[in-house]
């Protein structure tokens, strides 16, 4: 609703959207005034530079101010233009709401050229910049130590998490999205999601093509809440989820993929795999070894890479060419399945040969799926599901298809409904990071099995954790294609008590209403929140990322607590404690654990 | 096609800066590359690698038969084939036939020793590649006396290209078993997540990762004999 009205006298205008207020001065330029809960900022919204020229502040013109307010859309926009040297500049700010919490930013702008030349035009937004530089500020990911602004949170998708502004309370809150434009084309958003989550933010500029019809710049969403910052979360996992056919998932044909925790990586050329003596594969071995894990889920067989390329032959051949051709395959599906294991075989399509195609391909997995009973095909290399093999699961509906890479994109993540994290550089000391990962919260149908093959001693360790902090599973990978490193017997009991409560809190760790790096009341912990829409029962990911001992308040809890316990991680003492009717977790938490806490609440 | 005697070279005894390098795209490649001092014996080495008409005629005398004969010979060698090297041989089928020849796979040091010399080219020939005087990426194998401009310095034909070759020994790390080749093959697979193909240095070995026989043996794989001084 416009709360006050626009008099040229004034020169400024004040207006309630949903739960937006904004104050914008008109006087010399647009200046954002103020912003819910951010009072007096009076930054530009805009600047342009054409051909390093700055376009003068006192230049603008306004032309008019349009409102349009009906039950289900409310829109208020601000057309300006500006005659500068020889070109004129046209553009239009607007703001758009159609649900209580959630307002569109347009920025469009147009440019008629002097003599049809045009011109570089770099575009920078001070207001979005000062939000920035705001202590309370907090980009996609990024939590505040007491000292500074950290990463805590990644992701890896063609969706940007909204920066957070909260009060000094950290209650009344504000998200600010950029969509992410993937293939990118001409201004929309150019490079902004990219560039919020870069440290060199103040710095950026964006180049953009004027034409002399009004061109979108920027949509930017912005969410509100009184909430806290979880609640801006949400909204945006809402609204994000509500563009994707996720059909697939729910499918409940390929629901098995779902408990898939922990799938072994069987590299057939060692002692883990093969008996040389014998000359046959140990699966009884490695069933049996894995129930030092926890029992596997699935394995995936691996033995044409690295020796593809040796000859002409294909990936498919070298089957041929194992003890009795493919029986060694159906023999060892027909013990996984009768030990409740699934079996994979993995696609290169690297290998694709000049002769063959996606379509050819898909042939021959449908024979090799017929002759061996497999249950997956791992995708090696790849984030997406070709077309040729989407057609296997309508002959195979109860087939799944597993990636390397997790998908990225929106056809991707509605598609292949399965994918590995996977971490690590071998060619850096690369550090496993314990942090959030976004897309497992945003598709929490999604299962991802975390994996950094060259891990080894404390970053093993670090990986469980990550895991058990992301309540995701594992892949259990210990010949790295002819580099031995396993698991101690420490880490495999962390794993086998990590496989448990996944298994036996299933519906909360891959619950809907699961949210990142909640609130906690130490600077020093982050914390992850696992929940069904159901709300009744949450699972807490603890993690003292700091390097003291922390007790004390950890949490404070949304409602009145049943029950309570501590489901994973080395014992610790926690408690629950009261004070005028709101509940805190407390816990006495080693520097570098991590924990998991059931709550159950009194609904 | 008229066929041919190996013809057999001799090797002085010396003593080499063995070093060897090469990328193993991921995983180990767990031998000693050097550099390391290395002696060789006296020596006689097969001028060309084996042929199918010598394996051909080891079979007809012997009647040999391998105890896993998945992919044996699965080219079918037939008379036009004879001057073409032996594929498709597992390395328990090269050593029986250098053990009824009266010897044995050349060590990776020897080989590489036979390709180098002691003047450490970098290839059979010299130390700059020529395509032409090796079967480098081509579509079949090629009879081994094709390339005889390309001869080592001791006279050995076809070490870079045409096919790989097995050296001596199942190396074990305690976990995994493979041996080395060398000298790369006439097939040059197109990505770089393949085996690297085509003609390869002097100073290159392939871990092949051992597995069964018809694994271990490949379109692309061959051998020649080394005979040590009586």
């Amino acid at each position: 609703m416009m709360k006050n009205k626009f008099t040229d006298k004034k020169k400024s205008i004040d207006f309630s959207l949903g739960n937006l207020n904004l104050s914008i001065d008109l006087n010399k330029n647009i200046f954002l005034k103020e912003l819910n809960f951010i009072k007096n900022i009076n930054n530009e919204i805009f600047v342009i530079r054409a051909e390093n020229k700055l376009i003068p502040k006192n230049k603008y013109k306004i032309e008019k101010v349009f409102k349009n307010t009906d039950v289900n859309f409310t829109v208020i926009s601000i057309d300006f233009s500006q005659n500068f040297e020889n070109d004129f500049f046209k553009g239009r700010i607007s703001f758009v709401q159609k649900k209580k919490n959630i307002i569109d930013f347009i920025f469009q702008l147009s440019a008629r050229w002097h003599k049809d030349i045009p011109k570089k035009v770099l575009l920078k937004f001070p207001f979005i910049i000062n939000l920035h530089k705001n202590k309370n500020f907090l980009k996609p990911g990024d939590i505040f130590d007491g000292k500074k602004r950290i990463k805590k949170g990644v992701w890896n998708l063609h969706e940007y998490p909204p920066s957070i502004i909260s009060d000094n309370l950290g209650i009344e809150s504000l998200g600010f999205e950029f969509y992410d434009q993937f293939p990118w084309q001409a201004n929309y958003n150019l490079g902004m999601s990219e560039a919020i989550s870069s440290e060199n933010f103040e710095k950026f500029e964006t180049e953009v093509q004027l034409t002399q019809e009004l061109t979108d710049i920027i949509l930017m969403k912005i969410y509100t809440s009184s909430k806290g910052r979880e609640k801006i979360f949400s909204l945006w996992k809402e609204n994000t989820r509500k563009r994707y056919d996720l059909r697939k998932y729910h499918d409940s044909n390929n629901r098995w993929i779902k408990k898939n925790y922990l799938q072994h990586f069987m590299f057939a050329y060692g002692e883990e795999a093969f008996d040389y003596k014998k000359i046959q594969f140990k699966i009884n071995q490695i069933i049996k070894e894995g129930k030092q894990f926890g029992g596997y889920d699935s394995i995936l067989f691996w033995h044409q890479y690295p020796r593809l390329g040796l000859d002409e032959s294909n990936q498919w051949q070298l089957y041929k060419y194992l003890p009795k051709n493919y029986k060694t395959i159906k023999k060892i599906v027909d013990i996984c399945h009768s030990h409740n294991i699934k079996f994979f075989i993995p696609f290169k399509p690297w290998d694709i040969r000049s002769n063959e195609s996606l379509d050819s391909h898909a042939k021959s997995l449908e024979k090799f799926i017929k002759e061996t009973n497999i249950d997956g095909f791992f995708l090696d290399t790849m984030s997406s599901l070709p077309e040729s093999f989407l057609k296997i699961q309508k002959k195979f509906p109860s087939f799944e298809f597993c990636s390397e890479g997790t998908p990225r994109e929106q056809r991707q993540i509605e598609t292949l409904t399965s994918s590995w994290d996977q971490i690590g550089d071998i060619r850096r000391n690369f550090k496993v990071d314990i942090n959030s990962n976004f897309f497992r919260f945003l598709f929490p149908e999604h299962p991802l099995n975390l994996v950094s093959r060259w891990s080894v001693g404390s970053d093993k360790d670090a990986l469980i954790k990550r895991a058990a902090f992301n309540g995701m599973g594992m892949v259990i990978w210990q010949d790295i294609f002819g580099c031995w490193l396993p698991f101690s017997i420490e880490q495999k009991k962390k794993i086998k008590s990590l496989k448990n409560i996944l298994k036996k809190y299933h519906k909360y760790f891959y619950g809907d209403n699961s949210i990142p790096l909640i609130k906690t009341l130490s600077k020093k912990i982050i914390c992850n929140e696992f929940s069904n829409s159901q709300g009744k029962q949450k699972i807490y990911s603890i993690y003292n990322f700091g390097s003291n001992k922390i007790y004390g308040r950890i949490l404070k809890l949304p409602l009145a607590v049943m029950e309570f316990k501590q489901i994973y991680g080395k014992k610790v003492n926690i408690q629950i404690e009261k004070k005028q009717n709101t509940f805190y977790l407390l816990a006495n938490l080693d520097a570098n654990d991590v924990i998991l806490v059931n709550i159950i609440f009194k609904i | 096609m008229e066929s041919f005697l190996n013809k057999k070279i001799f090797i002085e005894s010396n003593e080499y800066t063995y070093r060897v390098e090469h990328l193993t795209l991921e995983g180990t490649c767990s031998t000693d590359h050097g550099p390391r001092n290395v002696k060789i014996k006296n020596l006689l080495v097969d001028k060309y690698p084996v042929t199918n008409q010598q394996y051909y005629f080891f079979l007809k005398k012997t009647g040999y038969q391998p105890r896993d004969s998945q992919r044996f010979l699965e080219h079918k060698p037939n008379k036009k084939l004879f001057n073409l090297p032996v594929v498709f041989v597992s390395q328990n089928d090269a050593i029986a036939y250098a053990k009824w020849v009266g010897g044995r796979l050349p060590t990776d040091e020897e080989w590489q020793y036979i390709a180098a010399g002691p003047k450490y080219l970098d290839w059979p020939w010299g130390n700059k590649f020529n395509p032409l005087l090796c079967n480098h990426d081509g579509n079949k194998l090629e009879p081994v006396n094709t390339h005889r401009k390309g001869e080592s310095w001791c006279g050995c034909v076809d070490m870079a290209g045409n096919c790989w070759e097995w050296t001596a020994g199942i190396h074990d790390d305690g976990n995994h078993q493979f041996a080395l080749l060398r000298g790369g093959s006439y097939f040059y697979a197109h990505d770089h997540w393949h085996v690297g193909g085509g003609a390869r240095k002097n100073n290159y070995h392939w871990k092949l990762q051992i597995l069964n026989e018809g694994m271990n043996r490949a379109a692309t794989l061959g051998f020649r004999c080394v005979y040590d001084e009586k």
